[in-house]
């Protein structure tokens, strides 16, 4: 039995006082990750395959209100609850601390789906078209989804692999802010930081050290990768 | 032998009164040849060619089944977008007709372990129809999680083989220990049902022609009832009966474990596994209550299922209806008591929208059992327990479906909560499974003496009656 | 070689029993077949060990190192990371175990108890339809005749074979079929020496 180390530890910060929620992370993600276009009965039904969503929240009493958006993708869990209900390993963790998810290997229990605290997991209900001319810009990179398996946000693990791989042929460590998800690279107010948060030099393990971080559920004790950043300010979200 | 007569020497307390109908006296010595004849003739009538609405009931049976399969490729063809499924509601119908179905299967083999480990002579008639119940309780059960599948032709990656795929399955995941265990609960009750029907399949052997008593023949092994046989039978019966119970006391555990080792609030409690125990055994119950009726007068065996026998079933539905009502207490007053605020959103989503189905529930599996069965009158009237054994079904359904569905729809997240409805596949599905179940048994009956014809006559043979006093009072031989 | 006689009712049987035992033929020897049991003693006694149970127990003890080797085992070999869980997790490996054991058991239970009736009966035995219908058959299991082997201190009960045995197998039969007619039978099957 191998023992899994790896000296990266992937996590992002999220600066909530810095989101305008505008959505360009979440169209990113689309497009990156050839998630499944769904149409506006797909979505009303609960059903769209948004693997980043942007959570709205009023906060305070008319006139005093003010608008809070959340960003939410996987929060990849070191203690995932999703990873040890699957009875094939297709949601597993991965020596980088990423949860991963092996497509072909998932059967459709949705298990998992059910004891993600975050509901960040979309099953595939339907299966998904690309008409032309949108076919032409699947990533060839990672796979599309047949129906009735279950996916979720990567961190865009492929891009993760191609500077791991570069950086292997250099014989060095991936450098902080080599690599970065589609939808930090995207965020137009830079509301998102992507790094390694095993080095304590980083960027992201800076920002996570922060007084003003905090993260989702933080009670359920699934110790995620992603910290959330906030004002001491009145409207908490 | 008349009702009154059957049920009266059928009970253990001894009374001392005297009865000019009383059968006159006979000792262990008395020729009873006619009268065995008339009970093989009596429990083996279901062996008889099938009568033209037998056929009719079968018909109706599998087309309902066709339907439900018709549904199935359906959703198999299109996807699961034909469910009523959504995120966050990623389990439903399938799974609440899975927990149930699993449920009733504590009836039979439970129940008539339990009777037989504490030698309650009433249970005889009942054995096998509880046995097979739950023999075909647990297929149906098995079914429904490859049902439920997003992609269910990969179904077998779940099974344990060395493949190509270089992968175990996941013994860490609480699926997998439901397949362990539903595997050992469909292979242990066959068994057990096999086990009860070695020596009645000896005396069907004997009493057909044909293939059935080929058939009869083969399964029976050549069993001819000689002392020693029947000593080790009966060692074995017992042991069986002991190995039984925990297996499937583990089973519901499990499938409660299926819920409660998971982060889901309202799902997530310590009291889950005894809680669906007891909420199986409740159902299983009421399920052989619903079958002894039926039996009892589609094969009239008005004679053998006597109101004794509802009476008594009667009384254990009653404590196991406090029981599941004290555990279902004991849930929810906890959690109002604690008002975590994401576990009681849970509670008070689930009351204020299914609040229609929550009084029914709390009527057919509390309310109306406690107070109905309190009354030796109702107990023994056949209408009050059928109308009674069928409402606990029907609210046992709904308590599965209260504690799958609201969970899921308000977990932590509030901006994806959400809600769910049945669509017409699920509960085709559902419809197809009951519908399937009720032909298993059915042709089960037309095979197999669906009453346990060596049981009861084994305790015709070991009555008698002894003089004390004054009084004849009937007495039943014990071995020690 | 067996005989078998069918009587209709407890009493008679049990005369037989009684008979056949004064003659010379043991305890051992005879058994009865009947269509639902009888208390030990009420026509045979049939003392035995039941040794299946110590089957199951094995079977029971297998079904938990194969339940370990399920769970643990694969894991141990097939290791990956889920939920900072650790490869080998003994509270599901428990469940697993506990499950295969009782699995084991029961099978073995069955199997055991199959071995020690000796049952499936592979040839053809004396049988009666009467029994089904609740005559009581008593079977004798007559020797091949030679030396007798009394039941002395020192013999083991299953061994001695009584002092009919230096009778001829045939003469054997003719005497067991005579005190079963004088008892009462409906019917006498007998095989034949072989």
């Amino acid at each position: 039995m191998e023992k899994m180390t790896s000296p990266y530890k992937w996590g992002m910060v999220i600066d909530l006082d810095r989101c305008t929620g505008c959505g360009a992370c979440v169209v990113a993600c689309q497009a990156e990750n050839n998630v499944g276009i769904c149409d506006k009965k797909e979505i009303s039904e609960g059903r769209g395959m948004h693997w980043l969503r942007i959570e709205r929240f009023w906060v305070g009493e008319y006139p005093d209100v003010r608008v809070r958006f959340l960003p939410v993708m996987c929060q990849h869990c070191h203690d995932a609850p999703c990873e040890p209900v699957c009875p094939v390993y297709a949601s597993y963790h991965n020596p980088d601390g990423l949860n991963g998810q092996v497509y072909n290997r998932c059967v459709g229990t949705r298990y998992c789906g059910n004891n993600c605290p975050y509901a960040v997991r979309v099953f595939n209900f339907y299966p998904h078209q690309w008409p032309e001319p949108l076919d032409s810009q699947l990533s060839p990179d990672i796979t599309v989804r047949t129906r009735g398996v279950m996916e979720k946000c990567s961190f865009c693990i492929q891009r993760i692999r191609r500077a791991k791989e570069e950086a292997k042929e250099e014989r060095r460590l991936v450098r902080d802010g080599e690599v970065q998800p589609a939808c930090a690279q995207t965020c137009p107010s830079e509301a998102m930081t992507f790094g390694n948060l095993a080095d304590p030099r980083s960027r992201v393990a800076r920002l996570s050290r922060s007084p003003r971080r905090f993260q989702l559920l933080e009670n359920l004790g699934t110790h995620p990768s992603v910290y959330y950043l906030k004002g001491g300010g009145r409207e908490h979200v | 032998m008349s009702e009154k007569q059957f049920h009266e020497s059928n009970e253990l307390k001894v009374s001392g009164e005297f009865n000019e109908t009383h059968r006159t006296q006979r000792t262990l010595q008395t020729p009873k040849t006619l009268q065995t004849n008339k009970i093989n003739d009596d429990l083996l009538s279901s062996l008889r060619p099938p009568t033209l609405r037998w056929y009719l009931l079968a018909l109706l049976l599998g087309a309902v089944v066709a339907w439900g399969l018709a549904a199935f490729t359906w959703q198999l063809t299109h996807g699961m977008y034909v469910t009523g499924k959504n995120r966050p509601v990623m389990w439903g119908f399938y799974i609440t007709g899975f927990v149930f179905w699993v449920g009733l299967s504590h009836s039979g083999t439970m129940v008539s372990s339990i009777l037989r480990l504490s030698m309650a002579n009433w249970r005889r008639p009942i054995l096998r129809a509880a046995e097979a119940m739950t023999v075909f309780c647990i297929t149906v059960a098995g079914m429904f999680p490859l049902i439920h599948l997003g992609r269910n032709w990969t179904f077998f990656y779940m099974i344990p083989y060395p493949n190509q795929r270089g992968l175990w399955p996941n013994f860490r995941s609480a699926l997998l220990w439901d397949m362990t265990a539903i595997t050992v609960y469909i292979i242990g009750s066959s068994l057990f049902l096999y086990l009860g029907l070695l020596p009645d399949l000896a005396v069907a052997r004997e009493r057909s022609s044909g293939w059935r008593r080929k058939m009869y023949a083969f399964l029976a092994m050549g069993w001819r009832g000689t002392a020693h046989e029947w000593s080790v039978y009966h060692r074995a019966s017992t042991l069986m009966a002991a190995l039984i119970i925990p297996v499937a006391v583990s089973v519901h555990s499990i499938v409660a474990w299926d819920f409660a080792v998971t982060v889901v609030p309202g799902w997530h409690s310590t009291i889950f596994p005894p809680y669906f125990v007891i909420g199986a055994i409740l159902s299983g119950v009421a399920a052989v209550i619903t079958l002894m009726i039926v039996i009892r007068k589609a094969f009239h065996l008005e004679e053998y299922l006597t109101p004794l026998h509802f009476d008594n079933m009667g009384k254990l539905l009653l404590v196991i209806s406090l029981l599941w009502t004290y555990a279902y207490f004991v849930e929810v007053q906890t959690t109002w008591y604690a008002h975590e605020p994401i576990e009681w959103e849970v509670f008070s989503f689930m009351s204020g929208t299914y609040t229609t189905q929550l009084l029914i529930m709390l009527l057919s599996n509390s309310l109306l059992p406690i107070v109905c069965l309190c009354f030796r009158r109702l107990r023994r009237s056949i209408g009050v327990m059928l109308v009674l054994s069928l409402l606990v079904n029907v609210g046992m359904f709904i308590e599965r479906f209260l504690i799958i569905v609201p969970s899921l729809s308000h977990k932590n997240m509030p901006f994806v909560w959400g809600s769910y409805s049945p669509s017409w596949v699920e509960i085709s599905v559902n419809l197809a499974a009951l519908a399937g179940f009720v032909l298993l048994f059915t042709l089960f009956a037309k095979f197999f003496p669906i009453v346990a014809v060596s049981d009861v006559r084994e305790l015709e043979a070991r009555r008698g009656r002894v003089t004390m006093g004054r009084a004849g009072v009937p007495s039943i031989a014990e071995e020690d | 070689m067996e005989t078998l006689g069918i009587f209709r009712d407890i009493e008679s049987a049990a005369t037989t029993v009684e008979a056949l035992v004064k003659t010379g033929f043991t305890e051992a020897q005879i058994t009865s077949l009947t269509s639902v049991p009888y208390p030990d003693g009420v026509l045979v006694r049939s003392g035995h060990s039941f040794r299946f149970r110590w089957l199951a127990a094995a079977g029971g003890l297998a079904g938990a190192i194969a339940g370990f080797g399920l769970a643990a085992g694969t894991a141990w070999l097939y290791p990956v990371q889920t939920g900072d869980k650790p490869i080998i997790s003994l509270y599901p490996t428990a469940i697993i175990c506990f499950e295969v054991a009782m699995l084991f058991a029961i099978v073995a239970t069955m199997a055991g108890m199959f071995l020690e009736m000796g049952l499936p009966a592979l040839s053809q035995r004396p049988y009666d339809p009467a029994i089904a219908d609740g005559c009581i058959g008593i079977c004798l299991t007559i020797h091949a005749g030679g030396e007798a082997v009394l039941c002395e201190p020192g013999v083991k009960p299953e061994e001695c074979i009584g002092g009919i045995a230096t009778l001829s197998a045939t003469e054997q039969k003719v005497l067991a079929e005579e005190i079963m007619w004088a008892s009462g039978a409906l019917r006498v099957i007998g095989e034949e020496a072989p």
